[in-house]
């Protein structure tokens, strides 16, 4: 006995499933006729298709930052090896040599500077690669004394006070020939264990 | 995962990104040089002067130093390459008039000769005897022509003290004294002659006491 002879309402259901289906005449012709204006897909190894089908990863926050510090490490190591220690493309320029460095100095010179009205003073030479804001003076004093002590390499060096912005030569050094820049500079002899 | 948990993560990655590529950036920046700053046109000339100072066995720092000032000081690129170039040819003068002295010495007669003493003055400092430095006499006879001095006194008093075998503290001495004069307002050219009489060529045996600086400006106290 199936469950169409127990029950009555499911047996019209089956009734209506067994009848035939009328279609009409033409559908046919005009289904396949779109099929055939379909274009012939493209045909995909299954190495491909792998690569190319979207997925959906999970990625916990501890995995993205690991991930996110490895890309800026390797961001950082391939901008080294592309660009050269000058901070050049090493591609199509003529070998250059590096400067010399200046020997290590065991002399301490201190530059002091009497500015009583100035903000801000800084020691500029090429003990610091001209560098306008490393090398600042400290106010050691109300009367407006300002100083840095510095270790000097031996040998001659060109320097300037920059004081509120404004270039200034030592007027009590000799001075350094015109560079054409403008805003004078000055000398400092250092000897080993000495400085005029 | 969730679509609000996803952008949460993605939010996350992306400050973390940020703040790493930001702490990252100065360690990079340590090793750019400041000479990029330069257009590529002007950075590949000095580039091209320094590699010629370097096979002519000429120092190639002064010509890097002098382009780093021109940047700090905001000079064009043109002038800084000029500045550069005529340093060059002031470095290959010297090294033609002096011959074989260290970079030192030939930076200092690079700078006698910018300031405007000629080839053929400098070329009295060849002759000299072993271990003798010039730097001291350079630097003087240089401060000498940037304040005017006249090229021909300023050379006289410099060969005198260097003939009769002077020492660094007897070049600075006179140069204390007629910058002390100048800045009183002496003639430069006056100052000089008045104080190269008086000093000896000898060794000085006192130490040479600094001027005395007016309030308001600098001075160079050594240690």
């Amino acid at each position: 006995m199936t469950d169409s002879e127990l029950h009555p309402f499911v047996e019209s259901i089956a009734r209506e499933a067994r009848r035939p289906v009328v279609t009409d005449p033409a559908a046919r012709e005009r289904i396949m006729a779109a099929v055939r204006a379909e274009p012939v897909p493209v045909r995909r190894s299954g190495v491909w298709s792998r690569l190319v089908a979207p997925r959906t990863f999970a990625l916990s926050p501890a995995m993205g930052t690991l991930l996110a510090a490895g890309l800026v490490g390797i961001g950082v190591l391939v901008g080294n090896l592309a660009l050269n220690r000058d901070g050049q493309s090493a591609a199509g320029r003529p070998p250059v040599a590096v400067a010399p460095q200046l020997p290590v100095s065991d002399t301490v010179v201190r530059f002091v500077y009497v500015a009583p009205r100035a903000t801000s003073v800084y020691v500029v030479g090429d003990f610091n690669g001209w560098d306008t804001t490393k090398t600042p003076l400290s106010r050691t004093s109300q009367d407006g004394v300002w100083s840095v002590t510095l270790p000097l390499s031996a040998g001659r060096h060109i320097y300037a006070y920059v004081v509120d912005g404004s270039w200034s030569a030592d007027p009590h050094a000799p001075l350094a020939p015109d560079d054409g820049f403008g805003h004078a500079n000055s000398v400092k002899l250092v000897r080993g264990g000495s400085s005029l | 995962m969730t679509h609000g948990s996803l952008q949460r993560s993605v939010r996350i990655l992306a400050r973390v990104g940020v703040l790493m590529f930001a702490s990252a950036l100065p360690l990079v920046a340590q090793d750019v040089d400041p000479l990029v700053k330069l257009e590529t046109r002007d950075r590949f000339a000095i580039d091209l002067m320094i590699d010629s100072a370097n096979m002519a066995g000429l120092p190639s720092n002064p010509l890097r130093q002098m382009a780093l000032l021109g940047l700090a000081k905001r000079a064009d690129g043109r002038k800084i390459v000029e500045a550069v170039r005529k340093q060059l040819n002031l470095l290959r003068t010297a090294r033609e008039v002096l011959g074989a002295v260290d970079d030192q010495e030939l930076t200092a007669g690079a700078s006698v000769l910018s300031a405007g003493a000629k080839p053929a003055q400098l070329a009295t400092f060849r002759p000299r005897k072993k271990g003798r430095n010039d730097l001291q006499a350079f630097v003087v006879w240089t401060d000498f022509l940037e304040r005017k001095v006249p090229n021909d006194d300023a050379f006289s008093a410099i060969t005198k003290l260097w003939q009769d075998g002077a020492d660094d503290a007897t070049f600075y001495s006179l140069w204390t004294n007629v910058q002390a004069d100048i800045s009183q307002g002496l003639n430069p050219g006056t100052a000089l002659q008045n104080r190269i009489r008086e000093t000896p060529g000898r060794p000085t045996p006192l130490p040479v006491k600094p001027p005395e600086g007016a309030a308001g400006e600098p001075k160079l106290e050594r240690l």
